[in-house]
């Protein structure tokens, strides 16, 4: 008996650290979401451990949804993510399924090619001066191109493909179906799990991108992604130029302005495509991890 | 038999050449047009008209200038606390994850914890800005027990472990996957022999399920060690501000300051060449090393 309760003390000490654990990353974002939600009157004066609105007001969303900067920039990161997903992916895993063929001549020497391509990292300058050469600076393609494959995610993408059992596919031959068709019809469908976790996270990277953005779309200020603008107001508290000269008078006066709340108002818009694609990242790709405690 | 001649064999698969064509452009586009751009450390840039050699001005600029032994320390010393420091810690969240009994509690924590891996680092920056603000929940707490409120995000002499804590926050989940699988991994059959032998949880911990770790930790230790000279640009870039810009300039945000904002094409390209012909090195190295070690390399 005795020994039965020590082990539950145990127990319960482990399950209350690792709680406080999850409540450092639930916490912070559920304060957000309140002060976000909440009227700005309330807001301003709301802690950071308070994970209820108060007063519920969709102002905040509402000056987000009507932004002169903010709704472009949502637009273009749609854009961007769903453009660049499809290209990543239609590069990745015809370049996967080539690579793969087991009678592709100078496999080998591709293969050094890639992987040297993936350890040596030309720097930012140089490839800003290639950007600038070829005429996409302030066009979308230049973030959609620059980060067309990721040669990680290929190799993944080849590993997955090379589990396709050759069996199949010398039958799919003999019927005389096509690269393309085999690829479509074979590759695609038999390593489904495989392409829906790579595209993930390539949508996950395109969403979250705002380094290159930042540098490449900076024409008019129209032109950039949700990131580059959350950065700017959120990390350098440019609240000015965003908000313009007039606005921040407007804001102010009208709702007598709680900037840590709009902030909050972004920072959620930014996140919640990241909410969506979630459940199935774990679902392809934790799926052992997740159910592998259901043994005992 | 004679063998087919190359071009004969490209002729007859130019399907798949065809297929591959989309992804060689675009290496020869955005990495090898790059990497001869590399030219100019050399170079002095100029916007028009052909750039004139000037040697190794840049790199000795770069060796004699005191900045650049600051941004190299800093560098070292916030690798250091991220890959070597925060290292123990993600072994122990798999083991203690592994140590709960409640299957659903398990879930629950992992559904959790792998969450911010996949927020952006602008987002991940906002929230914490927001939580180590004066007003924030970090202070509310600290003036609760009777402290005294800290401005954390302007204090040098605490930005680098706000760094390191963050780079906890963000990977503690997502980075102990790899112990944590290692660890389901273990047949049931040893910890029923060892349970038999009346082995304790702890007995268990060190003669069975350690061990299980030690390949994982090569190969995740030695990984870390290939991205030494990143220390975290996104991270470093969303995090600093004027007041603790000295103790956290790393070199990819000295590249990005001198190259793009201050114009300097030829120097930051030399800052680069450096730091990616040093970096080729160790992950090769650890490549090498890791296939030595443990048999799997990183590739």
């Amino acid at each position: 008996m005795k020994r039965k309760w020590r082990f539950s003390l145990s127990q319960v000490f482990l399950v209350l650290l690792l709680f406080f654990i999850t409540l450092t990353m639930l916490v912070p974002l559920l304060n957000i979401l309140a002060k976000s939600l909440s009227s700005p009157l309330k807001s301003i004066s709301m802690g950071g451990l308070t994970i209820f609105p108060q007063d519920l007001d969709l102002l905040n969303y509402r000056i987000v949804f009507s932004h002169p900067i903010l709704v472009p920039s949502l637009i273009n990161s749609i854009i961007i993510t769903l453009v660049g997903t499809v290209v990543n992916i239609g590069l990745t895993t015809t370049a996967a399924y080539a690579l793969t063929r087991p009678n592709l001549a100078l496999k080998r020497p591709l293969m050094v090619f890639l992987i040297i391509m993936m350890l040596f990292d030309p720097g930012l300058v140089p490839e800003y001066l290639v950007v600038q050469k070829l005429g996409l600076m302030g066009s979308k393609w230049s973030v959609i191109l620059v980060t067309a494959v990721n040669v990680y995610y290929l190799i993944i993408m080849m590993r997955y493909f090379e589990k396709v059992p050759q069996s199949i596919v010398e039958a799919a031959t003999i019927d005389g179906a096509s690269h393309l068709q085999m690829l479509l019809r074979i590759f695609y469908p038999l390593t489904k799990a495989g392409v829906a976790t790579i595209t993930m996270f390539y949508a996950v990277v395109r969403w979250n991108e705002y380094f290159r953005a930042g540098i490449y779309l900076t024409r008019r200020s129209t032109d950039t992604v949700l990131q580059v603008v959350l950065r700017q107001f959120v990390v350098l508290g440019d609240t000015v130029s965003i908000l313009g000269q007039q606005n921040v008078f407007d804001y102010n006066a009208l709702a007598r302005a709680d900037y840590s709340a709009l902030k909050g108002a972004t920072i959620i818009v930014a996140i919640i495509p990241i909410l969506i694609l979630y459940p199935f990242v774990l679902r392809f790709y934790a799926k052992d991890v997740l159910g592998g405690g259901i043994k005992e | 038999m004679q063998k087919k001649s190359l071009f004969k064999r490209i002729k007859e698969e130019r399907v798949l050449y065809f297929l591959l064509l989309p992804t060689i452009v675009f290496f020869i586009l955005f990495r090898v047009l790059p990497i001869l751009n590399m030219r100019l450390s050399f170079y002095q840039f100029r916007a028009r008209g052909s750039w004139p050699f000037v040697g190794f001005k840049y790199f000795e600029m770069i060796f004699s200038s005191p900045a650049f032994a600051q941004i190299l320390t800093n560098t070292l010393i916030i690798s250091f606390m991220k890959y070597v420091l925060l290292f123990p810690f993600f072994v122990l969240f798999a083991l203690m994850l592994n140590e709960v009994r409640s299957f659903r509690f398990r879930k629950y924590v992992q559904v959790i914890s792998y969450l911010p891996h996949f927020l952006s680092w602008v987002v991940i920056a906002g929230i914490w800005i927001n939580s180590l603000s004066l007003a924030g929940s970090v202070n509310q707490i600290i003036t609760f027990f009777g402290g005294d409120a800290v401005d954390f995000m302007t204090d040098r002499s605490k930005i680098r472990w706000i760094l390191m804590i963050c780079e906890a926050w963000r990977s503690l989940g997502w980075d102990s996957i790899i112990f944590y699988t290692a660890i389901i991994a273990i047949s049931p059959t040893l910890y029923e022999a060892a349970q038999i032998d009346g082995a304790g949880r702890m007995q268990i911990i060190r003669s069975i399920i350690l061990p299980a770790l030690v390949t994982p930790m090569i190969t995740m230790f030695i990984l870390n060690l290939g991205f030494f000279l990143n220390a975290g640009f996104d991270q470093v870039f969303n995090f600093s501000n004027q007041a603790v810009e000295s103790t956290i300039d790393i070199l990819d945000t000295y590249i990005y300051r001198i190259g793009i904002e201050g114009g300097q094409y030829s120097l930051a390209t030399a800052v680069s060449l450096i730091k990616g012909l040093v970096g080729v090195v160790l992950v090769w190295g650890t490549h090498v090393f890791s296939k030595k070690m443990t048999g799997s390399g990183v590739w």
